[in-house]
């Protein structure tokens, strides 16, 4: 009963109970991870300035959710409506933190980091130590 | 696809085909089965993004409001483990997507293959997690108010609130207004570079000097007692561990000091007049009469008399240390410049000078420290500093205030999500367990590629907090 | 069975097992065996039946917990100063009613017990889709109980049972055991919302498409993915509150830098779509007592359909609006106000097809029905006033007051609570085979309604003449409200209490049930009373929802169907049952027959056509 690899037409394969992975897909996925891993490390060393360093970073991160989720996580050949679970939980946690961050960008100052003019530093008194 | 008869009889073979015997009976058949539980993983998935997402605004509400703290404090982590935990969770999944991969194909001894090697990157995510984790406990680099680092971002030691740091025994009373430290004995010196004190020099040197007090009687018939310095040797050493507690009895059959015996201790290091000293001292002296208790019955009982009589000190004061000695203390208040009796016998005597300039020198971090130590808040540097030293500089002085908010969120998310490898250890031992047996056929493998699933979403919170957490800049 | 398991596409539709008519009923599956088998048979059962029972008794058991404390609350506040205990002590009784009431009776109420006992028969499915994790769920719900009513005699709550910060982290009280049992909750309702929506998308029979589903339905849909999506961010909001206490992490507490507001935006998150995952079930619930007891079908089923989904996703737009005078800036203010209006209107599109149901309906006032028209009033109020809170200018004058409070309780309790009776009386009959005692019903039914409003409209006038909530001490000005609103208290507190005690004598006392009693049209009255293990002794006939046509009352409270199974009954409005169709027979003979296009499909069952006029008449009962 044992099936051997399908590896002609792996990537279509709905004969069992769910689309089988190749290995070739799980192969580049998880090589194009590593490779983004290093990318991210290594993109520490260029300077892009405060806000795009941490664009930069998302954008690769985000590259590797999107591997993930499309290919170790089969979304790209299941049912659409799993897809529209997952995305529906992204949004409401986007919508938590807008909204957080409407509210409380109204009041708190954004300091955005000045490498010239570095904030003093002072280093508070220690706290009240209770019990 | 066959269905499955409700009440087949549940063989002893597994897997051949036929139908699994694991295909529950209010389902129609395997596919019905499978079809939910995959909905049902995916949903659970949903609401593990909802759970991990409080600490993800939590993140970014501190992060877009005090970027400073994250700047600074994001250097005491380790880049290179978080690269190799990431590494290591990236081939986890790839490993647990394959044995979704081998349980499809019936492939028994490649998804026994995989689900081990599934688990053991799991494992050594928590163990490179738990040497992480036990360095900052260590440098006291920890949440909330247990915030206390012995060094700074940049590696430099530093003297904290409570200085409970590796290698010293410390118990210091503050004067939170100003932000000094009042009362309080040091077990060793500490490279302070605590900008806000002023005066700070750089260098000091700290001699033993063993004479004898003698009365010499004036002419006017006044008794003064006078130190006759017989010789003098220059401390460097530093007063090892096992010196510091209870001690069997030595060869003189006396009890050893309970708390610390004195060693003298110093290095050329940064002090600063009206600070504390940190030193001490062992010899014979230390020694306690066995039984007799002393003057102070417990080292406590010693440190309030010292600090009461911290009034008494000027800056050419003395102050009797044989007080403090039995049962005594591990350090005790000293003004630097000033001549401290010791006993009888051994005195110490600080000596410091001022640094040099530190634009003769033509370092500007030493620069910037002595203006900052001279009271001068604005940072004025010889040169423009390149971000690259703008950062360096920032790393090596004392945290930015509410530092500890970042180790909160540090430890919450990492916590949090070191919690949910650890579940997914034992899921993937039951699997693999299930798996030894056959369970898993081309008919029945839900159980595998839903912990999959799983497996992916601790994988891909991780691939957030990575650049979040390690690769500020 | 091969037959008609052939006949179901494999990915949609239960196989129901071949069980004789005979069979005993999910009560009485293990009767004769000793009493540790029986025992371990409600303990280990996987039947989601007796799972909502089990539900049901804990659910009951912390009403008259949480009630016993309202009471309490209420015999304090009779005067002025100090009654019967100190002000600790106070803050203690109400934290707990609040705690008890809204964690293990409200939110787990309709979806857990009824829902649990009802949905899957509702749908045509023998079980839900993943039945030990629904026994997880119980046990969770009972841990949580456990813990958090272990902490009553460990000290108790005093925090409110909104645990704001910074006090919930300095508070003597076990604020610790409390949060865990509300993890705990959290996590019971969270499984259970997982477990419906997969049922919901998996089990409904062939003909059930998405708009033939019953609107209880519907709703149970919609409060699942509330419970889903929300719940979890209850979580991680305890789990920190427990550890920012326990180590001092900081994340709340401002001297280490941490934001107490912070904890309000992560609790109200959940919070706000709690309060619906509390009413929408009831809304639903609603849906189908007023169709059942006004013999007519909803009116604007699908608008009704829409806006339960839509008030579950609108539901999450507006947390903020508890948080107007708590230091949310002007600007958040003003959206989370605006976005609050909106979020009245799917309840308003259901309140006007409610009604237009009503109208020209053959409206019977049974116990149930009574207790649907108190809800449409009572629910009306509450909602109406609620969008009074939701105006900023006004709410900043009533916040914390005891406006509020009667908001909150309109909406949870004379919502639905009322909903909750209205439902536990109409379904008594089908999931313990006995009928309540009907004339009693009706008296605690109008106690209930009575003693509510005498409660709650007092409190609506002191609150907005200024009497804060939460409050020990107040002016004598307010007295006479308060004293009104103790009064109204007891009278509702012992009609509720008469109502469980009914109840559970009619379990021995009550007239034995019959399959339909009040002419129901949904699936469960197809199935036994009390159903068996898998629910129906042979597939129910999905046909035409909320259609009364066929169903005749043959005396009271037993109603049964005209018309053949296999017929439509808008096919035989008021003619004698004609013979059935030559039906399903053969599976080769149903796939070569497509069913017309406008009507749900026939008959799925296999019955030997022959026999199908006689049969059809003892088949219903």
């Amino acid at each position: 009963m044992a099936t051997t690899t399908h590896d002609a037409h792996d990537d279509h394969d709905d004969h069992g109970l769910a689309h089988t992975a190749s290995v070739r897909v799980l192969l580049a996925t998880g090589g194009s991870l590593l490779f983004l891993t290093l990318v991210t490390v290594l993109a520490t060393k260029v300077d892009f300035g405060a806000n795009l360093n941490l664009a930069v970073a998302m954008l690769i991160a985000v590259i590797k959710a999107t591997l993930v989720v499309l290919f170790f996580m089969h979304l790209k050949y299941d049912k659409i409506f799993h897809t529209v679970v997952f995305t529906s939980a992204i949004l409401a946690a986007a919508l938590f933190v807008g909204f957080t961050l409407m509210d409380s960008s109204q009041y708190q100052q954004t300091n955005i980091w000045n490498p010239d003019a570095p904030p003093a530093a002072p280093y508070g008194p220690r706290p009240i130590v209770g019990g | 696809m066959t269905v499955e008869q409700p009440h087949a009889a549940h063989g002893e073979e597994y897997g051949h085909g036929h139908g699994s015997p694991f295909i529950q009976h209010h389902y129609d058949d395997a596919k019905h089965q499978f079809d939910s539980g995959k909905l049902g993983i995916w949903i659970f998935l949903a609401q593990e993004v909802l759970f991990f997402s409080a600490l993800f605004v939590a993140y970014i509400l501190y992060r877009h409001h005090h970027p400073e703290i994250y700047s600074y404090a994001h250097k005491y982590l380790d880049v290179k483990m978080g690269a190799i935990n990431t590494a290591v969770l990236i081939f986890s999944s790839l490993t647990a997507a394959w044995a979704v991969r081998c349980a499809q194909l019936n492939q028994k001894r490649g998804l026994i293959l995989c689900l081990s090697l599934t688990i053991a990157c799991a494992c050594t995510f928590l163990v490179v997690k738990y040497f992480e984790y036990s360095h900052k406990v260590h440098e006291h680099i920890l949440f909330g108010r247990y915030f206390d680092p012995c060094v700074s971002s940049g590696g430099n030691h530093l003297l904290t609130r409570n200085n409970e740091c590796p290698g010293s025994k410390t118990t210091v009373e503050w004067d939170k207004e100003k932000a000094v430290a009042t009362a309080g004995c040091f077990a060793d010196i500490a490279i302070d570079q605590d900008p806000r004190m002023e005066g700070v020099q750089a260098s000091c040197s700290v001699a033993e000097i063993t004479g004898a007090w003698e009365e010499k009687v004036s002419a006017d018939g006044k008794k003064t007692k006078t130190f006759v310095e017989k010789s003098r040797k220059a401390i460097t050493t530093q007063c090892p561990e096992e010196h510091f507690g209870h001690e069997a009895s030595g060869e003189t059959g006396h009890a050893k000091a309970s708390y610390p015996c004195w060693e003298v201790t110093a290095q050329p290091a940064v002090c600063r007049p009206g600070w504390f000293y940190s030193w001490t001292c062992s010899g014979p002296v230390c020694l306690e009469e066995s039984g007799s208790g002393g003057p102070f019955a417990s080292q406590s009982a010693c440190q309030e008399a010292r600090s009461a009589d911290a009034a008494k000190l000027k800056t050419q004061g003395t102050i009797a240390m044989s007080e403090c000695l039995p049962g005594g203390a591990s350090g005790v208040l000293v003004n630097y410049n000033d001549h401290y009796e010791r006993g009888e016998s051994i005195r110490i005597e600080a000596d410091c000078k001022a640094p040099p300039a530190a634009t003769e020198t033509g370092d500007s971090f030493a620069e910037r420290e002595q203006q900052l130590q001279l009271g001068k808040k604005a940072i004025a540097p010889a040169h423009k500093l390149t971000t690259h030293e703008a950062h360096e500089l920032e790393a090596a002085g004392p945290p930015p205030e509410h530092t500890n908010m970042f180790f909160t969120i540090y430890f919450a998310m990492t916590g949090l999500h070191g919690v949910h490898v650890l579940f997914g250890v034992f899921v993937f031992i039951w699997l693999l367990i299930r798996a030894t047996k056959g369970h898993f056929t081309s008919d029945y493998f839900g159980p595998v590629d839903f912990a999959a699933l799983y497996w992916h979403i601790v994988d891909l919170i991780w691939i957030f907090l990575f650049p979040l957490l390690y690769l500020i800049h | 069975m091969a037959t008609s398991t052939a006949q179901h596409k494999p990915s949609s539709g239960p196989v129901f097992p071949d069980g004789p008519v005979n069979e005993p009923n999910y009560l009485r599956i293990n009767d004769g065996k000793p009493l540790w088998e029986r025992i371990k048979g409600w303990l280990f059962t996987l039947d989601h039946k007796r799972i909502g029972m089990m539900y049901l008794f804990g659910i009951l058991g912390s009403l008259i917990v949480g009630g016993a404390f309202a009471l309490l609350v209420r015999t304090e506040l009779w005067a002025p100063g100090k009654t019967i205990v100190t002000q600790d002590t106070y803050n203690q009784f109400f934290t707990l009613h609040g705690a008890v009431m809204i964690f293990l009776v409200i939110i787990p109420g309709i979806p857990a017990a009824l829902g649990n006992i009802m949905m899957p028969i509702q749908l045509g499915a023998p079980d839900v889709a993943f039945p030990k994790l629904n026994l997880a769920s119980f046990y969770l719900w009972c841990s949580g109980a456990i813990l958090l009513v272990i902490a009553i005699p460990f000290g108790g709550l005093d925090t409110g049972w909104t645990l704001y910060t910074p006090y919930s982290l300095e508070s003597k009280t076990p604020v610790l055991i409390a949060t865990s049992g509300v993890f705990l909750l959290g996590f019971s309702s969270i499984f259970t919302g997982i477990n419906f929506l997969v049922t919901i998308h998996k089990f409904r029979p062939q003909g059930m498409g998405w708009f033939q589903m019953p609107l209880n339905i519907w709703a149970i849909y919609a409060t699942a993915i509330m419970q889903v999506l929300a719940t979890p961010v209850l979580g991680i909001t305890v789990l920190l509150l427990a550890v920012e206490r326990f180590a001092h992490i900081g994340i709340f507490d401002p001297t280490l830098g941490g934001d107490p507001v912070l904890f309000q935006h992560f609790f109200w998150f959940y919070s706000h779509p709690a309060v619906y995952i509390m009413i929408i079930p009831a809304m639903g619930v609603i849906s189908e007592l007023i169709s059942t007891f006004s013999r007519k079908p909803l009116f604007g089923y699908r608008f009704v359909a829409y806006s339960s989904v839509s008030l579950a996703l609108l539901s999450f737009l507006v947390w903020g609006h508890h948080m107007f005078v708590s230091g949310q800036s002007r600007l958040a203010n003003m959206v989370f106000s605006a976005l609050t209006f909106t979020v009245g209107i799917p309840s308003a599109i259901k309140v006007f097809n409610w009604v237009a149901t009503l109208y020209k309906g053959d409206i019977r006032l049974k116990t149930p029905m009574l207790y649907a028209l108190s809800f449409l009033l009572l629910f009306t109020i509450g909602g109406l006033t609620g969008l009074f809170l939701g105006i900023l200018s006004v709410d900043v004058h009533l916040h914390d007051t005891y406006f509020v409070v009667a908001h909150f309780h309109y909406v949870m309790m004379g919502s639905t609570l009322v909903a909750f009776m209205g439902a536990l009386h109409y379904w008594w009959p089908k999931f313990t085979g006995r009928m309540y005692p009907e004339q009693l019903g009706k008296i605690c039914a109008a106690g209930v309604f009575f003693g509510f409003n005498l409660t709650f409209i007092p409190q609506f006038i002191m609150g907005s003449r200024g009497m804060p909530r939460r409050y020990w001490d107040y002016d004598p000005q307010y007295q006479i409200y308060h004293q009104l609103s103790t009064i109204g208290a007891f009278v509702l507190g012992i009609s509720l209490l008469v109502t469980v005690i009914y109840l559970f004598a009619s379990l021995k006392n009550g007239k034995i049930a019959p399959r339909n009693p009040w002419g129901g049209s949904s699936l469960e009255w197809q199935a036994p009373t009390p159903p068996p293990l898998y629910n129906f002794e042979k597939p129910p006939l999905i046909h035409e929802l909320y259609n009364y046509d066929d169903l005749v009352e043959v005396s009271e409270d037993l109603w049964e169907r005209r018309a053949p199974l296999d017929v439509e009954p808008s096919e035989v409005p008021g003619h004698a049952p004609e013979p059935a169709k030559p039906v399903a027979a053969h599976p080769a003979a149903a796939e070569a027959a497509p069913p017309p296009t406008e009507e749900p499909k026939p008959a799925t069952a296999v019955e030997p056509p022959s026999k199908e006029p006689t049969e059809t008449k003892d088949g219903d009962k």
